[in-house]
């Protein structure tokens, strides 16, 4: 073995796909080519390269290959990228052995420290002079950064297909209220043209939801925090969705502890969170079919002598321990047609801001209580 | 005079079916509606309508869907034409060009997006009952 660690008889080695052509008439860099040689270039790649022999014991690795996986040569392959004494199940190296061509694999491989990282490998054949692979080069490229990227493209593209969805339910029901108000108006039926624009309003506060949610969730918002009573807030909020619970035969109450001091936060924010979670508890009591009316009580009160607690309860569907789960992911919604997942993400990050918490005590056909815990300030 | 033919919509969206039951009741149809593909059912059997028009991606077990493979399979409801909406379409690969099983039951001519171009739904119904 050489000092690179390939055979000794590399003089006899062709490899067409690592040959590296004269960098044409610019002599400066060719010079500095020589000077570097070309087992430096070769270190200085930001890519994994290896070479393996029939057995995928390694034979040579670039310095970057050393920095994140140890010396490796002399070891098997996926015992260094993987930690793992049996082989790749989509080994590239050796598809290349057995048909010498390029051939290429994602895979997750582990860190020397511990970490794990995704990359997509490419393997080719280094040949001997009659053309037989003699041994394999593999050149991995971490691709986390670029795995995570689509993951946030992939969300982003589903939250674009509910948005839209949700959008085209309000714009039936704007276009459906206002042609009902049309016919009222048309036939002098005060009544008719009344429930029209009823439906036209609880469309306009649903897209107003909608469009706050966006905006929450979407901008890098700086709170702006200001003594406020935790009592008014609530009272407000039930005071936009009172529509939209009695369209629903939902009943919505608010009871809160008159003698809670006024408290430090961000109030549109925490009315946009008290907006989603008594908005969920509605939706929740529409899917219940059991009942024929339901209850959604709003509640602020002292939690212990030094917080206090927002909370909403209904007697709608409940969940189940997988729906509870998944409540705070992203887009994850059980509202079917009616849901963007959006508003318990917004209601996340707005608990995050003030440092508060939330429980969630719920049971399947009974009802859900969501109570949103913040310190007194 | 000849009876106004009836049609059953069928949609969780209790907007959507006050705002189709004025339309349609004003354009020379009576109409009955339901909440949710279950009750919907129940009336079409009861009803017998001359057209279902149905909400397909409905909360709940009985989906749009459901309403329709069992009514291919009821020799009482399997001849009534039913419109399909949706407000899902391309966005979730509600595709009836892609997915069969959704042409088994609704023909591309007979499957509108929302918001519902109301004078081009009405000319289909038109269409299916022979009015």
């Amino acid at each position: 073995m050489n000092k690179i660690g390939c055979p000794a008889d590399n003089r006899k080695i062709v490899s067409p796909e690592t040959t590296v052509k004269s960098a044409g008439t610019d002599t400066r860099i060719s010079e500095t080519f020589a000077e570097l040689g070309y087992k430096t270039i070769i270190d200085l790649l930001p890519s994994y390269i290896s070479i393996q022999d029939h057995s995928l014991r390694i034979l040579f690795v670039n310095q970057t290959f050393k920095n994140d996986f140890g010396n490796g040569v002399g070891e098997l392959c996926h015992v260094v990228y993987k930690k793992s004494e049996e082989r790749c199940a989509n080994c590239p190296v050796q598809k290349t052995f057995s048909d010498k061509r390029v051939h290429l694999s994602e895979e997750t491989v582990r860190l020397s420290n511990g970490e794990f990282s995704q990359v997509i490998v490419y393997s080719a054949p280094i040949t001997d002079i009659s053309g037989n692979v003699v041994a394999v080069m593999e050149m991995a490229t971490n691709i986390t950064r670029v795995k995570e990227m689509q993951k946030e493209l992939a969300i982003l593209g589903q939250s674009f297909a509910m948005l839209s969805h949700d959008i085209k339910n309000i714009l039936e029901g704007l276009q459906g209220g206002a042609y009902v108000v049309d016919e009222g108006l048309k036939d002098k039926d005060p009544e008719l043209t009344r429930k029209g624009w009823e439906v036209v309003k609880k469309n306009i506060t649903e897209i107003s939801i909608v469009v706050q949610n966006i905006l929450y969730s979407a901008k890098k918002r700086k709170p702006r925090h200001e003594r406020v009573s935790p009592d008014s807030l609530a009272r407000e909020v039930v005071y936009l969705l009172e529509e939209k619970a009695k369209s629903l035969n939902v009943q919505l109450r608010c009871s809160c502890n008159p003698s809670l001091p006024q408290v430090l936060v961000d109030p549109a924010s925490i009315k946009r969170m008290l907006c989603n979670l008594i908005g969920n508890a509605i939706e929740a009591c529409k899917l219940d079919k059991e009942k024929d009316t339901h209850t959604v009580t709003v509640r602020a009160d002292f939690y212990d002598r030094t917080h206090f607690a927002f909370e909403v309860e209904d007697d709608g569907v409940g969940m189940d321990e997988c729906t509870k789960s998944n409540l705070f992911k992203g887009f994850f919604s059980t509202k079917g047609c009616n849901g963007t997942g959006l508003g318990l993400l917004v209601v996340d990050k707005i608990i995050k801001e003030h440092g508060g918490r939330i429980e969630v005590l719920t049971t399947p056909g009974k009802g859900s209580t969501f109570r949103v815990i913040f310190k007194i300030q | 005079m000849a009876a106004r033919p009836k049609i059953l919509i069928v949609d969780d969206n209790t907007d959507y079916l006050f705002t189709m039951e004025t339309f349609l009741s004003r354009n020379g149809f009576d109409t009955v509606t339901a909440e949710d593909g279950k009750k919907g059912y129940e009336l079409a059997l009861k009803e017998k309508p001359d057209l279902i028009l149905l909400d397909i991606m409905m909360e709940g077990l009985f989906s749009g869907f459901q309403f329709c493979k069992k009514k291919l399979a009821d020799p009482e409801l399997q001849d009534v034409p039913v419109i399909g909406i949706s407000g899902l379409g391309d966005e979730l690969g509600v595709d009836t060009e892609k997915y069969k099983f959704i042409k088994k039951y609704f023909s591309p001519e007979t499957f509108f997006e929302k918001p519902v171009d109301k004078e081009k739904l009405l000319a289909k119904i038109k269409e299916l009952i022979g009015t």
